[in-house]
């Protein structure tokens, strides 16, 4: 809250006030040690008030390029196959965690059709049996997270993942 | 625009530009010059250069001398150098580009990466110039548009919808929302919806800003010294972005399309991607321009229904314009949405646990059956994502969020049985297009009964005038807007005195905020208010005007369903005012001082608002001041709103009835 009213403060003085922490570098693109992770992508290295200032005004600081010509993200891939199904779980990580601990939800629903599954319900079994295994603890990284799923995926024949072959 | 492009120069540039297209064009053979005369003077007899699409296609607006300009600011969007301020010189140029061939070039060098055939980078315009003109295609040269192909592969669109990202709770200024387009993939092979909605792409346009300093960062966005460029995102980015990180309800639009109006979606798509906009917070927003892409596909007006300033949620009440545009309206529940469902008939046992839970994963649990522990352990792990929500998006792996998620998902998944999907009810009533429109004008007639020692008249009849230019607060009709957040955006007041004559302005202030959240267990924010502005002040101190700074924090509780609020606030204040009699007679004045009030939603379009507040100036003359006051508004038709304000303040009563119109 006390972001908050800073950043509307500023911005109403923005001409007279100059109170404001200086800008923090802007951290160049962390892909390759954190993967796909979000927090490599969608919020960057920065205060937080101008977190607030972005969902005000609808700013972005993606780090990663994600221009319409420009090449657009290894991240950032959603065509089906063991890369796009790779960023897809490095993205979704927290969102997925919380699914496979349940054996259901909409980011399993989802990878199943991107690495091409005949069944997403028995993929949600499958991955809450190996739960401990693909997190065996909080700080497992994203790209582990990624390869132990793909691979509990890709090993399991019933599942018949027909992308990730 | 031409101001902020000579401002850009002093502050730095923004985006690097690479080669032209234009500059690696090889003129036509002649046989093909000669078909391009032909087709240029055919283009003229039709005058296609002024043709509304043409128009739309190169995002040309008529200024008030007559003259054209382009609102597209990227160099590379035109191919006659002259384009930007000539839509015929365009059009040409355009024609001649499409039958040209190119230089050859190394495509890896980053410089050269904007360069494509004409055809390729302009697929939309060749669509529409070679149905209007009947280009004959076997007479053009060969182009390589393998980099549009794979980008229309990708989307694979079938349909496209617009979204809209409601309120951030604890942050009202997000009550402008946000909005973006889905392209929704083609699916051949008969998926369910809920299996492949995460894999369509998002476009959205947005501010590249290249500050993170504060006040840098505001001017530079209202003088549109950000370029915004258009962007394609997995829709899993902005649902784990706006679902979770920032727990805004998502409402999906479906539009209605026609495959060919589709193509043109795809391939303006692609065209504006080659190109920057200079990005205006208040104007050319994230929703103009995207208004501006689904104009050119949908041959419909959509610009034309914007106003100053363009406010997200306009976006998409303009789209309600043309009947039937909309398709279908889904939803898609923000975390915290999730979790209130989750809970919404948890028992106080269980609730305990859940709060339990959340503090310590380990926590035992007195259900001993399976079922019932999965129902709170589900909702444990949702709290934890939504109190932990930052630290979890940042991938901060060591903290306390993630050890305690990690814990609870452990137990969680030593059940080895499946979760159901949970489909909380839609709250329909909050559907942005439903709410009152953005501006407000009142008029009002009211009368003042007070005691003469501060100097005014006594028993004064006077007519009142008010304006807003945005958005909302507590008393207005709450359809469409989150229910206990005020945001207003220069909202202003004056009045005019029948036995002084006087006309005097009241109060105008740039902005003023109130965020009120309900305390419960699992959600302990606090409220606030924030208010910079200037007004009227009439006590023992002072008859004067003055400028204000006000901010304020406490608590609210509500029930029913936040139809009934309470909340209690402590306000600071600063005045600064050069007649007034302040602190050491110097002409600035600070106050401290408890606040309050009280909310009913009787019905959504009839809400009764009262408030209070006593405040404390130390060392100034007067010593205290204070006031309460009650209104009572009531949405009647759509547009208009009766207000019935009684108020007193230190010695004065009064009283006036308003008529208010949203427009």
């Amino acid at each position: 809250m006390k972001t908050f009213i800073m950043g509307v403060a500023v911005l109403a003085l923005a001409t007279i006030a100059g109170e404001s922490k200086p800008a923090m570098a802007q951290g160049g693109p962390a892909y390759g040690a954190a993967g796909c992770g979000l927090g490599s992508i969608v919020f960057g290295n920065k205060p937080g008030f101008m977190q607030v200032f972005a969902a005000t005004t609808n700013a972005s600081f993606y780090s990663q390029t994600f221009g319409i010509t420009s090449g657009t993200s290894n991240c950032a891939d959603t065509g089906g196959g063991a890369p796009a199904a790779a960023a897809f779980i490095q993205t979704n990580r927290e969102a997925l965690a919380k699914d496979i601990s349940r054996g259901n939800g909409e980011t399993i629903k989802n990878l199943a059709t991107l690495s091409g599954c005949a069944d997403s319900t028995a993929v949600g079994v499958a991955l809450q049996k190996n739960f401990k295994a693909i997190f065996p603890s909080a700080t497992v990284s994203n790209t582990m997270v990624s390869s132990s799923v793909l691979t509990i995926m890709r090993e399991d024949k019933s599942l018949a993942c027909t992308r990730l072959i | 625009m031409r101001a902020a492009a000579l401002l850009l120069f002093f502050v730095g540039c923004v985006s690097a530009q690479g080669r032209l297209t234009r500059s690696i064009l090889v003129k036509p053979s002649e046989d093909r010059q000669a078909y391009v005369r032909e087709l240029k003077s055919k283009a003229r007899a039709k005058n296609l250069a002024y043709a509304q699409q043409w128009l739309r296609l190169g995002h040309w607006e008529k200024s008030w001398t007559g003259s054209y300009e382009s609102q597209a600011d990227g160099e590379n969007f035109f191919l006659s150098k002259d384009g930007k301020r000539h839509p015929e010189l365009e059009l040409d140029a355009t024609l001649d580009g499409f039958f040209s061939e190119l230089q050859p070039f190394d495509a890896k060098a980053p410089e050269n990466k904007p360069l494509q055939h004409p055809r390729c980078q302009f697929p939309a315009r060749f669509m529409w110039l070679s149905q209007q003109l009947a280009i004959d295609q076997a007479r053009l040269p060969p182009a390589d548009c393998s980099r549009f192909e794979d980008f229309k592969k990708s989307v694979a669109a079938e349909s496209a919808t617009m979204v809209f990202s409601s309120y951030y709770l604890n942050n009202p200024a997000s009550a402008f929302g946000h909005t973006f387009l889905r392209l929704n993939k083609k699916n051949d092979e008969g998926i369910s919806e809920d299996r492949r909605r995460l894999l369509d792409y998002g476009i959205e346009f947005s501010a590249d800003p290249d500050t993170t300093f504060a006040p840098l960062y505001a001017i530079k966005g209202l003088i549109g010294a950000f370029p915004g460029t258009f962007r394609k995102l997995p829709y899993y980015f902005k649902v784990r972005q706006y679902n979770d990180f920032e727990s805004r309800d998502l409402w999906e639009y479906k539009l209605k399309l026609t495959p060919a109006q589709l193509d043109v979606l795809v391939a303006h798509t692609w065209e504006l991607g080659s190109t920057f906009f200079d990005y205006f917070y208040l104007t050319e927003n994230c929703s103009y321009h995207l208004l501006g892409l689904v104009e050119v596909a949908a041959g419909v007006d959509l610009l034309d229904h914007v106003h100053w300033p363009v406010i997200p949620a306009d976006a998409i009440k303009t789209m309600f314009e043309h009947d039937g545009f909309v398709e279908k309206i889904t939803y898609r529940p923000s975390a915290r949405t999730l979790f209130r469902y989750r809970i919404h008939d948890f028992d106080g046992d269980e609730r305990t646990a859940v709060a339990d839970l959340s503090e310590d994963p380990k926590t035992k649990l007195a259900m001993a059956d399976g079922k019932e522990r999965i129902r709170v352990i589900d909702a444990a792990q949702d709290l934890i994502d939504i109190r932990f929500a930052k630290e979890l998006a940042k991938d901060d792996r060591e903290s306390e969020g993630a050890r305690r998620k990690q814990l609870l998902l452990e137990r969680r998944a030593e059940i080895l049985s499946q979760s159901e999907d949970l489909t909380p009810p839609v709250p329909w009533s909050k559907m942005p297009q439903l709410g009152h429109a953005s501006r407000r004008l009142s008029i009002g007639a009211g009368a003042d009964f007070n005691t003469p020692e501060y100097g005014r008249m006594t028993a004064g009849r006077w007519v009142s005038v008010g304006a807003r230019i945005a958005l909302h607060d507590l008393a207005d009709p709450s359809d469409g807007y989150p229910e206990l957040a005020q945001l207003e955006f220069l909202p202003m007041r004056a009045r005019y005195d029948f036995a002084t004559n006087d006309f005097m302005l009241e109060k105008l202030d740039l902005v003023h905020v109130l965020s009120l959240t309900s305390q419960d267990r699992f959600d302990r924010h606090t409220s606030f208010e924030f208010r910079v502005g200037s007004e009227r002040i009439i006590d023992e101190g002072c008859n004067c005007y003055a400028g204000h700074l006000e901010m304020g924090a406490g608590l609210a509780f509500g029930t029913y369903g936040d139809r009934l609020t309470v909340f209690g606030l402590v306000h600071t204040h600063i005045w600064v005012g050069k007649d007034m009699d302040g602190i050491a007679h110097a002409p600035i004045r600070a106050g401290l001082g408890p606040g309050g009030g009280l909310r009913i939603r009787i019905l959504p379009e009839l809400i009764s608002l009262t408030t209070g507040e006593w405040v404390w100036l130390p060392w100034q003359t007067g010593f205290h001041t204070w006031n309460v006051g009650t209104t009572l508004r009531w949405q009647f038709v759509r547009m208009l709103a009766l207000d019935v304000d009684a108020r007193l303040q230190n010695k004065t009563a009064s009283g006036v009835v308003s008529t208010m119109l949203y427009f």
